[in-house]
């Protein structure tokens, strides 16, 4: 099953892209626990794009979602023009750290890294910025 | 996302109902600001009805468990569902935050 979805990178398609994993999951019969952390990660990668993505540059800011399922994975690319960002460079937090200690912020790329199997990046001057979140299916049973 | 306050004596109780994402936390740092600003440092979150945050959800509540905390007071959530606890959960706020199953003892974890 593939589906797809193209949108401007603005704050109020946030929600448009969450529904679209959402129904994309429910068609493929992604389980309820398995859709919410694609929901998540999904939603970090496009805020991030949506933030940072086109800063300081000129419209349109296009921004693609493509939903892929088999039986036993699914596979959501981002596909953006913006500047381009490896997540390799975001820095892990401190989940242990003082109250005190914590920034506020930076806990975007840590979530996609902790609700998705694998994380997939690729930028290219013609073809734009396209990142691959994987997520392999856990047994339908499974649920929150 | 909609959200109402209500005081308890010296506590704000603030209910959020809705999804807490980049579009909408900014209107929950506002509300958390503007409570703050005005001396109201004894908050307790309801999030029965909040289905869903990301990270911009995260940011609002570290920054007003730090500005509440500095001053003496504290934010505490009460009744936080599932999938939210989950985000909570793998940022390491569930260490840093306090957590009730509902309004009423988020309130009563107060002194008086």
């Amino acid at each position: 099953m593939k589906r797809e979805i193209g949108l401007e990178a603005r704050p109020e398609n946030l929600k448009a892209i969450r529904d679209f994993i959402e129904e994309s999951c429910r068609g493929a019969g992604v389980n309820r626990s398995d859709a919410h952390d694609l929901k998540v990660a999904v939603d970090e990668a496009c805020s991030n794009i949506v933030e940072h993505g086109y800063k300081g540059r000129r419209g349109p800011f296009p921004l693609g979602v493509v939903f892929e399922a088999d039986e036993k994975k699914v596979a959501v690319a981002v596909t953006d023009r913006g500047s381009p960002f490896d997540p390799a460079q975001a820095p892990e937090p401190d989940l242990e750290a003082h109250w005190q200690d914590r920034p506020i912020g930076g806990l975007g790329w840590h979530l996609i890294r902790r609700l998705v199997d694998e994380v997939l990046y690729e930028s290219a001057e013609e073809s734009g910025n396209r990142l691959t979140l994987i997520k392999r299916r856990s047994s339908p049973e499974k649920t929150n | 996302m909609e959200i109402t306050m209500v005081r308890r004596g010296s506590i704000t109780v603030i209910a959020i109902a809705g999804s807490i994402d980049g579009m909408t936390a900014s209107s929950l740092v506002t509300s958390f600001r503007e409570q703050v600003s005005g001396g109201n440092i004894r908050i307790v979150s309801d999030f029965t009805a909040v289905d869903y945050t990301s990270s911009a959800g995260l940011r609002a509540l570290l920054e007003t468990v730090k500005e509440t905390r500095q001053q003496g007071g504290d934010l505490r959530l009460a009744a936080v569902q599932p999938e939210v606890l989950r985000v909570l959960e793998l940022s390491g706020f569930t260490h840093i935050l306090k957590l009730f199953p509902d309004v009423e003892a988020a309130v009563a974890s107060f002194p008086a």
